[in-house]
């Protein structure tokens, strides 16, 4: 490795080590405003279109910084999105199965 | 003593389905023949369930009567929807059985090279056509969107959103391993065999007391799941009167295979009378071996699971009340003779493993009393 | 074991040398996927007996030759031997052991000391599931084992403890396996094998490993619930509670229908390999091929409902339900007439391997064509639990996979041995197999539609069954005649059997390029690929017209000539006895289940750090061809598998929530202060890992360290909050199986807490490996890395809970 190209991945490790704090500062704010938002009674009725808004950005944070999706080959991208995906369905069709199941349809 | 019991139940059984079983193909087809399409699909319903109702024939070497919990002898009209469906599909996939195994007939008579394996020359020409691919893409596509779309006409109309007008309501209750009938406003209370007039929507509303059961009369259409804490429900217009076989269809415990019952399709008059019977009391047992037989019944164990109206009020296992106007019990697996139900009393472990009926220990002419006593509630 | 051929160098073959002990303690694919071989064709000779004696049951009407008890111990132990201990690993663990690394030009797969773990696992998960027949009390509610059965109220005994707690120990193995083949084929590709080029078995395996991942983690969390509901006094599905027995057919449905796949995939992928080679034309519509084996994979996740049209969950998601069902026919379609499209004007070599594939395609048709319909709701009423059901599924399961499986056996036994099988015996075995399956199966389809039900161990003469019935019995036999066949053919044919070369079919896949049997390194230099069927074109070059493909450039990292095969361990067996030691202590064993945990424990911090002590590292943790790390593909395809874990727990709280026959809910009982207090440090403490990691890859161990010990400490105040928050709620009167919040929450909760546990364990062992030679190996910062991952994972785990469970606590109902 030629000493140009180190001092280069050592740029880019340094922009990244101020993302990650900036992420931090994100998420430090977005989890206060979710606490903020839970407290507030006139958006109760939002409240769970917007928490999930909220905490799915929280977790994309998470997901494309430090765990480096963002920065890494999309292999790994491959390996767990579709697994995600898979958890978000499940979680969805299954409660609604079931709500409608206790209802009887 | 129980095999003696279990083969007098056999013959007898046999000889109820001989009188009571319709031919199974004698009305399977649609009358409907509108058109030059639906005659053709007629003419393909009659060659398939043809060769359908000619194997098992074959097969068994007897007449199609043998066989009283056929599907394919529908008898209400959920049964002629379904099976409307069900020969379709079977057209459909004989047609693609026989292509998929004319091309493998002809592959085999042309390509195969048996005689020469040992001397490998060029490799044979290949090459690959988009419009094969399309076309058997796309052909699959287009059967099941014919198959699709008349089954799911007939999910969305055998669950309508409302039932339909003047049905008669039965509340079911799935016991291991028994059958429990209830008639909601007409105080009848009766275990494994259901009476339903012919031409009246029955709505069944299935429960269980216990594990998941599930509720099959092939002659009547199809089976639904009977799930503890939730009310399923089934509901069919019977078309034919005769007695049809139901099943357990859903592994529930030991005794899951004697776990049957019976649905007696009656004319509107005959209902009438067994209603009538059924809401009156017990017959009084005044006098002979059944009067004694009574006195045994109340100073035994039974009391305390069974309800007899004016007599005892159990409800563990089935309501006596009308025990003895019920041709089979213990699930519809014995026929009601005084010598099956001795043998049940006596040890009712050895005809139905797992039974939760204990033995009760009577014996001689106690025994016999309280027989006399239950087979004389008509 | 077998006689080696002469014409091989003895000491090279992975067969050679070694007693008992090099058997244990082997890491070679090759020997794990005999391992595999072996107790798969024991199972599959227990499990036939099984299904033997419930055919002599049912040869009459009211037989007595087996008691109910006994009847119903037989056809649940045959389903769950046949799905659990035959079918699935004959495929992930035999034949995709064996057979994948050679077709991707791999030395071993990704982990090989995973890979021998999965298998102990795997067989001490057997052993478990079958060792109540020693007192006769086997499992004896149904392979599906649906709930509430299953609850003690209902099966106080033993059995269905051993089946529970079987197939969560074997599942593990299952999953093991899936993540470590899948990395396998994602990660150790010769240089030039594109996933384009990939054999179309190792593109089914693929397929299946992702099922396996996906699947897996439902079923686990149901057998979780059932444990918890027979062992801790929770009512996960008890009425009694507000709860319902259908939640355990969701999960077990959402495993078990991709499971159909993951049993018929393997299927696909040996026949796609047997039909190109015996009709020597190369498969027919490739990409075709590869895109509906993806698609059935991703559609076989979509339908599992329909097991369940009889439960009455209303017209729409019947019918959303049927016609996800419908849509696998098409893609399967695709391959069937592809496959016929491959023999259309080859030169068929009628050898037994395409005999098998061609009974294949038709029986497989037939299976699929019946499937079609039950996948119709009025149909399926008629059908389901009836013993057409059973004919259809034995037409798929062995019709279908198990004659695709015995091809396999024929195509792959050569390579595997050495030796070829008898011709002729295979012939014969061929036929009578045929005949006696569909004299045993076929017949079924009519005693369904004669209304005989499923699971009986009686039925009445009176039924119009009896005939039929016998002459199903009659064809079982046949069946079992011609499986003796094989065994004599094995038998006959493995001292002596003809010398089979390295490529007897005439073959064109990379693993016929090598000997037979292999050497223990497979291939002395890694193959270069340049084009589907590489070493078919080795053999008769290009087309005229065809240019070849330039080779495609490797990664830097590229072979170096030197092969270096990683030394045995005897880890992955204790490491397996000390998870099953653990999970079999849940029979009321404490002792037991804490020397388990101790020893999973030591055996994994031991070898976690062996191949140091060793003095080297494993020479192919980076992929050649893709330049990633093993370990990092392994640790993304554990956290896909966990996402679905930890799904199945999320939405078994929102099912539930609000149900409740009475005490606490999530609104009267969540302190919030403390919680918010812990979420921020959990949050915080991806920070500092992220920091950690920057410090472990510029080499700089203090800073490294630091962050380290911050992370750590962070995770572990997070951990107190949690057992202070639950020990309140203890005191204040919830306990575990209080209502249904109660046991939902401190599952979910609880399992989130024991990942962060384990999670504070890794770091731990980190710090301590920071102090050795260890910081100065190359790779360092990839396991700080992975452990970062996992971190991370569990931290966004917490995210979603957090707002689920704490800020949509006043939330009434789902």
């Amino acid at each position: 490795m030629s000493p140009q190209e180190h001092t280069a991945e050592a740029g880019d490790h340094d922009s990244r080590t101020f993302a990650y704090l900036v992420v931090a500062g994100i998420l430090a704010f977005l989890t206060a405003f979710e606490v903020w938002v839970s407290y507030v009674h006139a958006l109760q009725p939002v409240l769970v279109p917007l928490l999930v808004v909220l905490s799915g950005a929280k977790f994309a944070l998470v997901v494309l910084f430090y765990m480096h999706l963002h920065y890494d080959s999309w292999a790994f991208s491959g390996i767990f999105l579709p697994g995600l995906a898979l958890a978000a369905s499940v979680v969805i069709v299954l409660v609604g199965l079931m709500v409608r199941f206790f209802a009887g349809f | 003593m129980a095999s003696h019991a279990a083969a007098s139940g056999r013959k007898g059984w046999r000889m109820s389905f001989c009188l009571s079983n319709p031919l199974p193909c004698a009305r399977a087809l649609s009358p409907r023949g509108r058109s030059m399409v639906n005659n053709l699909k007629s003419y393909l319903r009659r060659a398939e369930f043809a060769a359908l109702v000619a194997m098992p024939v074959l097969l068994a070497g007897c007449n199609p009567a043998d066989f009283p919990a056929s599907t394919f002898a529908p008898r209400s009209d959920l049964g002629h929807w379904v099976q409307g469906v069900y020969l379709e599909t079977i057209v459909w996939d004989s047609l693609i059985l026989a292509l998929i195994c004319g091309l493998i007939f002809l592959l085999l008579t042309r390509y195969s090279t048996r005689a020469r394996e040992d001397q490998p020359g060029p490799p044979p020409p290949h090459g690959e056509s988009i419009e094969l691919e399309i076309a058997w893409t796309a052909g699959p596509a287009l059967i099941l969107l014919f198959i699709a779309v008349p089954s799911l006409r007939i999910v969305f109309r055998s669950q309508p959103a409302t039932p339909p007008p003047h049905s008669l309501i039965i509340n079911v209750t799935a016991h291991q391993w028994w059958w429990q009938f209830d008639y909601p406003g007409l105080g009848v209370e009766t275990a494994d065999e259901v009476h339903i007039p012919v031409g009246r929507p029955a709505r069944f509303l299935l429960n269980s007391a216990d594990v998941i059961h599930s509720f099959w009369v092939p002659g009547m259409g199809g089976k639904r799941d009977v799930i503890p804490g939730h009310v399923n429900e089934l509901t069919f217009t019977p078309d034919t009167p005769g007695e049809y076989i139901g099943e357990c269809a859903e592994f529930c415990g030991l005794s899951h295979a004697n776990m049957k019952f019976r649905i007696f399709v009656q004319t509107p008059v005959d209902y009438a009378n067994w209603l009538a019977n059924q809401t009156s009391g017990p017959r009084n047992a005044n006098q002979g071996a059944a009067a004694a037989g009574e006195h045994v019944f109340l100073t035994s164990a039974c009391t305390t699971c069974h309800a007899i109206k004016g007599v005892s009020s159990g409800y563990i296992g089935p309501n006596l009340t009308h025990f003895g106007s019920r041709t089979t019990f213990a699930g519809s697996i014995y026929v009601n003779t005084p010598a099956n139900v001795a043998a049940w009393i006596e040890d009712p472990e050895a005809l139905k493993p797992g039974a939760q009926m204990p033995p009760l220990g009577l014996r001689g002419k106690e025994l016999d009393q309280l027989v006399a006593y239950l087979e004389s509630l008509k | 074991m077998v006689a080696l051929p002469k014409h091989i160098e003895a000491e090279e073959s992975y067969l050679h040398g070694g007693g008992i002990l090099s058997w244990l303690t082997t890491i070679d694919h090759k020997r794990i996927a005999v391992l595999y071989g072996v107790t798969v064709l024991f199972f599959f000779l227990a499990g036939g007996i099984e299904a033997l004696l419930m055919r002599i049951q049912l040869a009459r009407p009211d037989n007595t030759f087996l008691s109910a008890y006994l009847y119903n111990e037989m056809f649940t132990m045959h389903g769950t031997t046949m799905i659990f201990l035959v079918v699935m690993p004959a495929g992930l663990g035999f034949f995709a052991n064996f057979v994948v690394p050679l077709q991707i030009g791999a030395r071993d797969v990704a982990f090989p000391r995973l890979n021998a773990l999965s298998y102990w696992i795997f067989l001490f998960g057997a052993i478990v599931l079958n060792v109540g027949w020693l007192y006769n009390m086997a499992p004896d509610a149904g392979w599906f084992g649906y709930a509430n059965l299953t609850e003690s109220y209902y099966s106080p005994g033993l059995n269905i403890n051993l089946w529970t707690l079987g197939l969560l120990i074997s599942g593990v193995g299952s999953v093991l396996a899936g993540i470590n083949l899948l990395t396998t084929v994602i990660n150790m590709r010769a240089p030039g094998m594109t996933f384009m080029r990939l054999p179309l078995f190792v593109w089914s395996m693929m397929v299946m490993f992702v099922l396996i991942l996906v699947a897996f983690p439902p079923l686990t969390v149901g057998l979780i619930f059932l444990a918890m509901d027979r062992f801790f006094g929770t009512h996960f599905y008890r009425v009694v509670a507000g709860a319902t027995p259908l939640l355990w057919q969701h999960l077990f449905w959402l495993f078990g229908h991709p499971e159909v796949y993951i049993m018929a995939l393997p299927a696909f992928g040996i026949i796609s390999e047997i039909t190109p080679t015996f009709s020597r034309k190369p498969l027919y519509g490739y990409p075709a091929m590869a895109y509906s084996t993806a698609l059935i994979g991703f559609l076989s996740y979509g339908v599992w409902a329909h097991h369940m049209f009889a439960v009455g969950m209303g017209p729409a998601a019947d019918s959303a339900f049927a016609l996800t069902s419908m849509l696998i026919a098409i893609p399967t379609g695709i391959k069937i007439f592809s496959w016929i499209a491959t023999m259309w004007g080859g030169d068929l070599k009628m050898k037994t391997p395409l005999m098998y594939a061609i009974a294949f395609v038709i029986q497989f048709t037939m299976g699929g064509l019946s499937g079609i319909m039950h996948a119709q709701p009025p149909v399926d009423l008629q059908q389901t639990d009836s013993y057409f059901v059973v004919a259809h599924f034995h037409y798929v399961l062995f019709g279908g996979t198990a004659f695709a499986l015995l091809g396999g056996l024929y195509y792959w036994w050569p390579k595997i041995t050495g030796r070829l099988l008898n011709e002729k015996l295979g012939r014969l075995q061929f036929w009578t197999m045929v005949v006696g399956f569909n004299l045993t199966f076929f017949p079924m389809h009519l005693l369904g539609a004669e209304g005989m039900p499923r699971r009986i161990y009686r039925f009445s003469p009176h039924m119009g069954w009896d005939s039929v019935n016998l002459l199903c019995t009659i064809g079982a036999f046949i069946m079992a005649a011609s499986v003796a066949i094989l065994l004599i053919n094995i038998l006959l044919t493995m001292r002596d059997g003809e010398l089979a070369g390295p490529d007897p079919w005439d073959g064109r896949g990379l693993e016929w390029k090598i000997p037979s049997p292999p050497p223990a390194y497979n291939f002395s230099t890694i193959p270069i690929v340049r084009s589907r069927d590489q070493f078919w074109h080795d053999k008769y070059g290009y087309e005229s017209g065809v240019v070849p493909p330039a080779p495609l450039p490797a990664h830097e990292n590229e072979d170096s000539g030197h092969i270096h095969m990683p030394a045995p361990s005897i880890y992955p067996l204790l490491l397996a006895l000390g998870i099953t030691m653990a999970v079999v202590g849940m029979l009321d064993w404490l002792r037991v289940a804490l020397c388990g945990a101790a020893l999973t424990l030591f055996c994994a911090i031991a070898m976690a750090f062996e191949y140091r002590e060793a003095g080297s590292e494993n020479p192919e943790a980076v992929g050649i061809f893709t330049g990633l790390d093993n370990r990092k593909v392994g640790v993304w395809s554990f956290i896909a598998s966990e996402s679905l874990f930890f799904a199945s727990l999320i939405a078994t709280y929102l099912v539930y929530k609000g149900r409740d026959l009475g005490g606490p809910t999530a609104e009267t009982i969540l302190e919030m202060p403390l919680v918010i207090g812990t979420t921020f440090i959990l949050l915080m403490s991806s920070v500092t890992m992220v920091l950690a990691q920057e410090g472990y890859r510029r080499g700089d161990r203090t800073w490294g360290l630091r962050w380290l010990f911050l992370t750590i400490f962070f995770g572990s105040v997070f951990l107190a909050g949690q057992v202070f928050e639950f020990h309140t709620f203890y005191t204040e009167g919830m306990s575990l199986g209080t209502n249904l919040f109660s046991q939902t929450f401190y599952t979910m909760v609880g399992f989130h807490g024991a990942h962060v546990a384990i999670g504070v364990i890794i770091l731990l062992s980190l710090v301590g490996a920071s102090f050795t030679d260890w910081f100065k190996e190359r790779h360092r910062d990839i396991a700080v890395e992975c452990a970062a991952l996992y971190w991370h994972f569990v931290d966004i785990v917490w995210i979603v809970i957090f707002s689920i469970v704490y800020l949509m606590r006043s939330i009434a109902k789902a």
